[in-house]
């Protein structure tokens, strides 16, 4: 499988060590970790590792993926070294994705050796943005969606509030490492419930417009393109595995939703 | 004539707009957002232009994706990023959220106020219509490292 990497192999035979091999196979095995950490696509794991497997002049790197952990076995002439590591989950970041593909085609260049490679993986340095201005910006996208279904400015308005609340709430809720379930749960209600107030008060043309938007930024489009995506590419048991996460958030998040409704509907606002 | 025009570009840069939040949200690189916004922009453009001319939603979408997908080989390859990282961002605004959150909803009606034949369509129709439309985009993303460049790595 993926002959096609062969373009990319270096063609240096210099004898490695175990110990050695065991040292690139740590390498190797923490990029993968990293690059399934934070949501890369399967094909990515597996492409990456063996490259840089091959940049590092192994014979061969294959993985195992499944939802929880990578097995990885690197192999040059009789040795063999296998590893396995567990995933904890960290959330959506494309910004280490790039970064580990980077010292990927760095090490693939021989512009940085093993050593440097390591030291780089191990103080990774993503700038993430800061929390306040990605609420902002994730409310107005909400604003955005509700615009793209027609609503006029007061309805941009109060659903750019409504959201930007909630996503605050959801921010506040990740720091605190609760389970995702229940920060999409709480989410989805706090933005359901505040939304209504607006159906209430009959604001704007269609005030329900705010109550379908705000919670659009719950939509789990990550998993749910990543899931299709690897399914298509091979990666069948994977691909459910992100298909059914993405389903229990969404009822998550639907079950937040359901509740805010009959809650102001029993208020009589609704 | 004009009017299409005007409701393409109001298509497009709220479309942009919303691509832009995803991508903030996903930690997209510095370099990469401004990409991630015109791509996003273009892609929800040519599905609106679609779907005025009558075409279904999931093959709009379909094609949407993949001349996205194809689009961003190139410049994938001249800055030096896997192509999911601006991609998935920039599809976010076509995913069919308020389907999926539908179709949710109406199973939870469905067991709270018992089986109506009505009901069960709304299911069924938001359901089949969310699961094409994925599988639409998913595909259309997936055309240009299938078809194309088969197990080559774009990067």
């Amino acid at each position: 499988m993926n002959s096609g990497c062969n373009e990319h192999r270096i063609n240096r035979k210099v004898a490695i060590s175990h110990e050695e091999q065991a040292i690139i196979t740590r390498v190797i095995a923490r990029a993968g970790q990293l690059l399934q950490a934070y949501n890369a696509e399967s094909r990515i794991i597996e492409q990456t590792t063996e490259r840089l497997g091959m940049a590092f002049g192994l014979d061969s790197v294959e993985i195992a993926l499944t939802s929880k952990a990578i097995i990885l076995t690197s192999r040059f002439g009789d040795h063999c070294v296998t590893t396995t590591r567990t995933m904890k989950a960290h959330g959506i970041d494309m910004g280490i994705v790039c970064e580990v593909q980077r010292i990927c085609i760095l090490a693939e260049k021989q512009i940085y050796d093993l050593e440097q490679i390591k030291q780089r993986l191990d103080n990774l340095n993503v700038p993430k943005y800061n929390s306040v201005i990605v609420a902002c910006f994730v409310a107005l996208s909400c604003a955005c969606f509700s615009h793209l279904f027609g609503g006029d400015s007061v309805i941009f308005i109060c659903t750019w509030l409504t959201s930007f609340i909630a996503m605050r709430i959801r921010q506040w809720l990740t720091q605190l490492h609760h389970n995702l379930l229940t920060v999409f749960f709480i989410t989805a209600f706090t933005a359901t419930f505040i939304g209504s107030f607006a159906s209430g008060f009959g604001w704007g043309n269609e005030p329900e417009l705010i109550m379908i938007t705000s919670v659009l930024q719950l939509v789990p489009g990550f998993p749910l393109i990543n899931a299709v995506s690897d399914m298509v590419k091979g990666h069948v048991t994977i691909g459910m595995a992100r298909w059914m996460t993405a389903t229990l958030l969404t009822l998550a998040s639907t079950l937040g939703i359901v509740l805010a409704v009959q809650l102001a509907q029993l208020g009589g606002w609704l | 004539m004009s009017g299409l025009l005007l409701m393409l570009v109001d298509d497009a840069v709220f479309a942009g707009i919303a691509a832009f939040g995803f991508a903030l949200l996903f930690n997209v690189p510095r370099q990469a957002l401004l990409a991630c916004v015109l791509f996003a922009a273009c892609a929800h453009a040519v599905r609106t232009l679609l779907l005025h001319l009558d075409v279904p939603i999931e093959w709009a979408s379909f094609i949407a994706a993949t001349l996205l997908g194809l689009a961003t080989v190139p410049w994938s390859r001249k800055v030096l990023i896997p192509r999911p990282v601006v991609t998935v961002a920039a599809i976010i605004p076509m995913v069919p959220g308020v389907y999926a959150y539908k179709t949710m909803t109406g199973l939870m009606t469905l067991h709270h106020q018992g089986y109506s034949a009505v009901l069960q369509q709304q299911v069924v129709e938001n359901g089949l219509l969310t699961i094409f439309i994925l599988i639409g985009l998913s595909f259309g993303l997936a055309i240009a490292p299938v078809l194309v460049y088969r197990n080559k790595p774009i990067v």
